[in-house]
This record gives structure tokens, sequence and C-alpha cells, in this order.
């Protein structure tokens, strides 16, 4: 992983299109901007992984898979 | 009473007060607005998400305090105001919220919970949301059901 160290008020740049500003650093954490085209999808990681997690939850198993992980999550 | 078609049940009647409200949806799911909450002998220690305008889609779930009995909360202020609870302090578990993890199933039928992003419902105003930790202190693929085998060995050791 790159490793950079910026104050409040700097930037850097990720390709030609994305800019990632440092704006505030407190106690409770940093603020970033980011300006990107409108098409970059940016989410925030836990979100992503929620999503993700979600949608495989969703596929929720036949009701005959379904006993069967009954049995099994029973003392 | 009215009813609801579910996926694993059938036509249920469902009781008013099971019936929540998510105005955020889930994420992924942002388009389901409302959940049943059904719990049945047959399922437990299972509970089951039934969303009320999709019959097919029921998330499988388990009370947080059966997947981890030591599972400390740690929602988000704006989480604890889009619940409309108090924003000063964690929720107590029970008589002001439910909480509950999601289940995935796997291969071989390897079942997970969603620690880290726990569906929490606030029983009195029946209106529920997923509270996403920020701080990765939780798996969000907690094994739930260690093979017996295995089980009996760590019960051993400890």
């Amino acid at each position: 992983m790159l490793v950079l160290r910026r104050r409040a008020g700097e930037s850097f740049l990720i390709g030609d299109e994305i800019e990632v500003e440092l704006l505030a650093v407190t106690q409770q954490g940093a603020k970033i901007g980011i300006r990107a085209p409108k098409e970059t999808i940016v989410l925030r990681k836990e979100l992503k992984i929620t999503q993700e997690q979600n949608a495989h939850a969703a596929s929720s198993p036949s009701l005959r898979d379904l006993e069967q992980t009954i049995r099994k999550l029973r003392p | 009473m009215p009813s609801i078609e579910t996926k694993y049940f059938g036509t249920l009647p469902c009781a008013e007060g099971s019936v929540f409200d998510f105005p955020q949806g889930l994420p992924a799911f942002e388009d389901e607005k409302t959940f049943v909450l059904i719990e049945s002998p047959e399922g437990a220690p299972l509970v089951f998400l039934q969303s009320m305008a999709r019959a097919s889609l029921c998330f499988l779930a388990l009370p947080i305090l059966v997947v981890d009995k030591n599972y400390q909360l740690a929602i988000a202020p704006e989480d604890l105001e889009a619940l409309s609870l108090d924003i000063e302090r964690q929720p107590e578990l029970g008589p002001e919220v439910t909480v509950l993890a999601l289940v995935s199933l796997h291969d071989e039928l390897v079942a997970t919970a969603n620690l880290m992003a726990p569906v929490v419902l606030n029983v009195k105003i029946r209106r529920g949301l997923q509270a996403i930790r920020r701080d990765f202190l939780y798996s969000p693929e907690y094994p739930v059901n260690a093979h017996p085998a295995q089980k009996n060995a760590a019960e051993e050791v400890c």
C-alpha cells in the first residue's frame, strides 16, 4: 500500500481525473473531499462489504437445506 | 388480520407488532422498505426477516447474543437518530431494541453471521435499519456452526 502524509488543505491525485483532498483532521477522524467524474462510484468500504454480504445472504437456501442448517445450529 | 406470502412458511397471518419499516431499505436492497420478523419454533434459533413486498426475499438471522454472547453494540449516532433512539448512549438490548445478525450459507452448509452490520429494530416504533459498524472490530463473516467434531475438540481444549 502506498502511504502518503498530507496536512489539512493538501490533496493528491489518482490518475488524471480523481483528486482527493484532506479537508480537516479532528479527534473524531479525517474529513476527506473527493473530486471525480460523475460515473466514478465512491463507496465507504464497509457499505460495499455489507451490500455483498446481503446479496449473498439473500440467496438463502431451499427449504431442505434450511432444515439441515437449523439442525446444525441447534446446540 | 392481514396476511403475507412468505418464502418458507406459505401464507401467514401477520401480527401488527412484527411488521417493521425500513425507511432506507437494506444495502443492496434499498427498495425493500417493509420486513416482517418471523419467529417460529421449527426455525429456532433462526429467525426470519421476510420482505413484505417480495415473497422470494427472506433473510435468515440470529439474535446477536446467540452468535456472540459478549457482543458490544457500536451504533453510529446518525443510525441511532434514524431509529429515534437516544444518540448519547447505546440502546439496551431487549427492552429497547432487537438486534439481529444476518446469516449467509456457504458450501457444505457452513453458516456465517454478519456481526459488522447488525440489523437493529426499535421495537417500540417498529422501525429498523442495518447499522454498519465503522470500527471493523467484528467480522462480516463470523462462523456460527463449526463442524460438530471440531466443536467438541475446541470444547475439550477450553
